[in-house]
């Protein structure tokens, strides 16, 4: 039976007879794509819009339910508030990605109208909905609290900020994309309508591991408004892959599933509800094999082989010097072994591309983290030239690594040419997680030694990591790890092997730390262990080791002059030792740029139109912010200010290739490019006497490119980095063993914008004990447990007092005016300084991670 | 409106609709919470576990903030109610508790009878058919004798567990996601 059900939207009344999930009817009907699609679950907040003055999640809410309601989303907001949200968030550096700022601002607003006044608790509390993955909540909390003083009168929007006259490096600079993100009509993907447009969906493997016998879609062609069902044989070149070409596009007739997110076919209808329903009539039929679920069963011999080469996928063998008798004749030596779990990045927009024929090729609409790679990886597929594809990025709604691979582009691509119109490919959440590669799961045996006064003489490692059913970045991040294992500290005898093994779990790859969270968390509770048996604390045993300038870092690379890790280990030594029994300590290294002999080069062209600067640099901005730093570089360099600087984004037909938003490169790499391209326009300015518009038409190209060394280089110090950053974290317990203060001390070189960097070590510090404490990514025979909901990712109650701290030194790199990546290194010390406390207060060694008997694992109390 | 700040709510954890109960008429009984309580002691038409509707709670509340209304059952006017609890401590059946305003969901029935139990002698109790559970977006909710049970630690009130309760059991206090109320009506 049909009703019509009426409420009033934004002021207008609005009716529909459809009962659907409210957020459907917003974004689909009426285009309010400030409503954002984060998982349809009710478990992300993405979607937060005000009904009759209440914080409600969109998704949860259906058409029929809202009848008589007075429902207001961001577009419904007043200028007032408008502004007041734009400047406050914006201010206090709560935008990265934005995709959770829409519905922060919902929960926000609907709190601020109950409470003009609102304390901390009660944001943290209003927030609990809402999950951010970027900033960490401070950030966002500090702009709720600062829109509810200008809307009540108590605070003033300065206007200037946002202009950004003053945009140069260590400037406050105020996002570019602040306002676009706050109000909602910046546009991901998904934000996309195009006339035409068509939805394509995969349908995915029921088992993680077995036998196609039968893809029987004729059922799902009969449904009026299905337009073609693709399967394997429709696919030119049936495999991608971002280093490793071992990716089915969709598995053949025939043929073995690897993981439960392959893809069998690939239905295409008219409408989503369609598409769902003819998903639903494709009929697999499977001959369920058993899987390989462990490192440990791919390794057994006469195992299953994940892909016909054998399941070993890549090994490292690192070594310098001679750890077996170094730690021989070591007077102290400890072995310990550690597992930590995949993890997965959890960013709040799911993947999505819309593709489109365009010229004689085929234009991508994508979020991802390299438009050039993404370009890469589907002409591989499509068998064309890579010019015949062009790829642009919308805004990216957070990546951490899991957007380096293709998810959606590729699919959509092969769709819009086979249909030939815009085809739009969104993941659901789930999708999502079965199917983008995790952060690996590793086992590892580290064994470190030192000497009388606990200085370290060695380590041996066997480190083991399980890639799942896919390379993807297998190599380079089992390097990493491998690379890194040994800490920021100078000793020159060390043996370690990495293994990565394929198994039939869901893929492992990139994720911000690059290997790197595994290894150094085993290494820093070593070094624990070790101080103990000398007798001198943690804080001093790191100190004795730490790097400085001109010593050599056991992989032989010199520490350039911009080393500053004895400076973030003093920043937090107080605090440190004034917190005996519950304080934990842990340093890192991360290295900024891909580095290890590659090609790793920056791009960048700055053309002068219509009198402004437009910059052209294929490097996606997935909410760290680089699209930001690269004007202020521009504008440093040439004095101007923001209004004269255009970012032009990242596509891959008008921008030149940057490389990859990977190995906290872009602000070092791109940077430079982009400060040597605004140099030489500053040269021709200054002669122009700073009039601009003498410049027009012109064009300034550069290519940064500083050489490095390959991995196990002949020569006596090899350079593996152009940079690294380091940092040391200190995690404070209470004594309940929650945690109260963490203290991320961190050289990251030259600060370029000091609000964003406190929210990049803020959020790197929150993901960071959620590895510790509370994140897990349970599988059941290699089947995803895991819901979005469900995966331990902290919420705004559970955060705790985060101090962020940059510590920058007189001497710096020559390049990017000193800067040094923060991306990734801000999420690595955080968990084995966790450890470290915990170890602090009960003398137990927590090997594994998430952490057992924490005050997080306790079960909590059911009320009743 | 009012500020809510840390204002705490008392809410009922029964919906009503025990028709079948011996002298409801509607709207108060005419006994006490004990007597009505003793007269149908080990009845199996009669829910062993609801509201009584004798208004215990109604003769200690002194903001007039709990009735027994039409439902037969105690109703809380949380414009009224400020938390402060008395009705907790009244109750012979334990069914009222305070909450907080960031946590208005909450299951309205806390039978321990086996859901074919719950489903003859009450049309909105819950049946413990587990829909709740299986939609909970974070893992709240668990059935725990018989009657779905929120964790508040982990709850965050999207509502996803009373839009899809089936028998409207699990409810809103802002009203918003209650479900069902024409499937409700006595």
């Amino acid at each position: 039976m049909s009703r019509t059900y009426y409420f009033t939207v934004n002021g207008i009344e609005r009716s529909t007879d459809q009962n659907k999930p409210l957020l459907r009817y917003l974004r689909d009907d009426l285009h309010l794509h400030s409503v954002k699609d984060g998982c349809s679950e009710g478990a992300c907040g993405t979607c937060t819009i005000i009904v009759d003055g209440k914080a409600v999640k969109s998704c949860v809410l259906t058409t029929r339910l809202a009848e008589g309601r007075d429902i207001i989303t961001t577009e419904g907001l007043t200028e007032k508030e408008k502004e007041a949200f734009v400047y406050a968030f914006g201010s206090r550096g709560a935008v990265q990605c934005g995709f959770c700022i829409p519905g922060m601002v919902m929960a926000g607003k609907a709190l601020i109208d109950r409470v003009p006044d609102p304390t901390e608790e009660e944001i943290k509390t209003a927030l609990k909905g809402n999950i951010c993955r970027c900033t960490g909540y401070k950030k966002i909390i500090e702009g709720i609290q600062l829109a509810a003083a200008i809307l009540r009168g108590d605070a003033k929007i300065e206007e200037e900020l946002e202009k950004g006259d003053e945009y140069g490096v260590g400037k406050r600079a105020f996002r570019v994309d602040v306002r676009e993100k706050v109000l909602g009509y910046g546009e991901y993907p998904d934000d996309v309508e195009m006339e035409g447009m068509v939805y394509a969906s995969a349908v995915r493997s029921k088992y993680p591991r077995a036998r196609i016998l039968d893809i029987d879609f004729s059922k799902a062609m009969e449904l009026p408004g299905v337009l073609t069902v693709l399967t394997a044989e429709d696919v030119p070149n049936n495999k991608v892959g971002h280093l490793q070409q071992d990716w089915d596009v969709m598995i053949a007739k025939g043929s073995i599933t690897r993981c439960v997110g392959d893809a069998i076919c690939l239905v295409v209808a008219g409408t989503r509800e369609i598409l769902e329903k003819a998903k639903k009539l494709v009929k697999i039929s499977y001959e369920e094999l058993q899987p390989v679920s462990s490192i440990a069963e791919a390794m057994a011999e006469g195992a299953p082989k994940v892909h016909s080469k054998g399941n070993l996928c890549q090994s490292r063998h690192v070594t310098r010097g001679d750890a077996k008798k170094a730690l021989a004749n070591s007077k102290y030596v400890v072995t310990r072994k550690y597992t930590t779990p995949f993890t997965e990045h959890a960013f709040l927009e799911p993947e999505c591309a819309v593709a489109f024929p365009y010229k004689d090729g085929v234009k991508v609409l994508s979020s991802d983290q390299g438009v050039y790679d993404t370009r890469h990886e589907i002409s591989i597929m499509l068998g064309c030239d890579p010019e015949k594809v062009v790829v642009e990025n919308k805004l990216v709604g957070g990546g951490f690594g899991g957007k380096e691979d293709v998810s959606a582009q590729h699919i959509a691509a092969l769709a819009a040419l086979k249909v030939q119109r815009p085809v739009k490919v969104t993941f659901s959440r789930q999708e999502s997680i079965n199917f983008h590669p995790k952060r690996h799961a590793m086992e590892g045996t580290f064994t470190l030694g030192c000497d009388e006064n606990g200085i370290f003489t060695g380590l041996d490692c066997e480190i083991y990591f399980d890639t799942g059913a896919y390379a993807s970045l297998c190599g380079p991040v089992l390097e990493r790890a491998c690379t890194h294992s040994v800490g920021p500290y100078c000793y020159q005898n060390t043996d370690i092997r990495g293994y990565g093994y394929y198994t039939n779990n869901p893929p492992a790859g990139a994720f911000r730390g690059f290997g790197v969270c595994q290894s150094e968390f085993a290494l820093e509770s070593n070094i624990n262990l070790l101080a103990e048996k000398v007798g001198i604390s943690p804080w001093e045993i790191r100190y004795r080791n730490a790097i400085e300038p001109g010593k050599v870092l056991p992989n032989g690379q010199i520490a350039d002059c911009s080393t500053a890790l004895k400076e973030t280990l003093l920043a937090v030594k107080d605090v440190y030792e004034n917190n005996p029994g519950r304080a934990g300590i842990a340093c890192a290294m991360k290295n900024a740029g891909v580095g290890v002999g590659l090609p790793d080069k920056g791009r960048a062209k700055l053309v002068v139109h219509d009198g402004k600067i437009e910059l052209y640099s294929a490097a996606s901005d997935i909410g760290q912010g680089c699209a930001t730093v690269f004007i202020q570089m521009v504008a440093e360099t040439t004095g101007l200010g923001r209004e004269k600087i255009i970012n032009m984004g990242a596509n891959s037909e008008i921008a030149p290739d940057s490389g990859t938003t990977s190995g906290s490169r872009q602000t070092l790499i791109t940077g430079e490019a982009v400060r040597m391209a605004a140099a030489d326009l500053d040269r021709d300015l200054k002669e122009a006497g700073g009039d601009l518009k003498e410049l027009e038409g012109k064009e300034y190209f550069a290519e940064f490119f500083d050489p490095t060394d390959k991995l196990g280089a002949d020569v006596p110090n090899p350079k593996s980095h152009v940079a690294y950053g380091f940092a040391t974290h200190v995690v404070i317990l209470d004594d309940e063993g929650r945690v109260k203060e963490v203290y991320a001390a961190h050289d990251s070189g030259k600060v370029v914008n000091p609000i964003a960097i406190q929210g990049q070590i803020e959020g790197g510090v929150l993901m960071g004990l959620g590895y510790a404490f509370t994140e897990d990514f349970p599988l059941k025979d290699s089947v995803p447990r895991a819901k979005y909901g469900t995966l331990g990712l902290m919420r705004s109650t559970q955060i705790p007092d985060i101090h962020a701290i940059y510590v920058e030194k007189e001497e710096l790199l020559p390049f990017a005016y000193g800067a040094k990546g923060i991306g990734e290194i801000a999420t690595i010390p955080t968990a084995p300084a966790a450890q470290g406390a915990y170890y602090a207060m009960d003398h137990v060694l927590r090997t594994k991670l998430p952490m057992e008997n924490t005050y997080y694992s306790k079960k909590q109390k059911a009320v009743k | 409106m009012a500020k809510m700040r840390e204002r705490k709510t008392a809410i009922v954890q029964c919906f009503g609709n025990c028709g079948n109960r011996d002298g409801f008429t509607g709207g108060k009984t005419a006994e006490s919470c004990e007597q009505a309580a003793e007269k149908c002691r080990g009845d199996k038409a009669v829910c062993q576990w609801g509201c009584l509707g004798g208004g215990s709670c109604e003769a200690v509340c002194r903001l007039g903030a709990i009735h027994v209304g039409s439902r037969g059952i105690a109703e809380v006017d949380h414009e009224k109610c400020v938390g402060c609890g008395l009705c907790v401590g009244a109750c012979p059946r334990n069914l009222i508790r305070l909450t907080t305003w960031e946590y208005p969901i909450y299951p309205a029935c806390v039978s321990e009878d086996e859901g074919s139990g719950t489903r003859e002698v009450c049309g909105t109790g819950c049946t413990a058919c587990g829909s709740c559970v299986r939609n909970c977006p974070v893992d709240a909710i668990s059935i725990i004798r018989h009657h779905a049970v929120i964790d508040q630690e982990k709850c965050i009130a999207c509502g996803m567990c009373a839009v899809k309760c089936p028998r409207g059991a699990i409810r809103d206090m802002n009203g918003i996601f209650t479900v069902r109320e024409e499937k409700v009506k006595i």
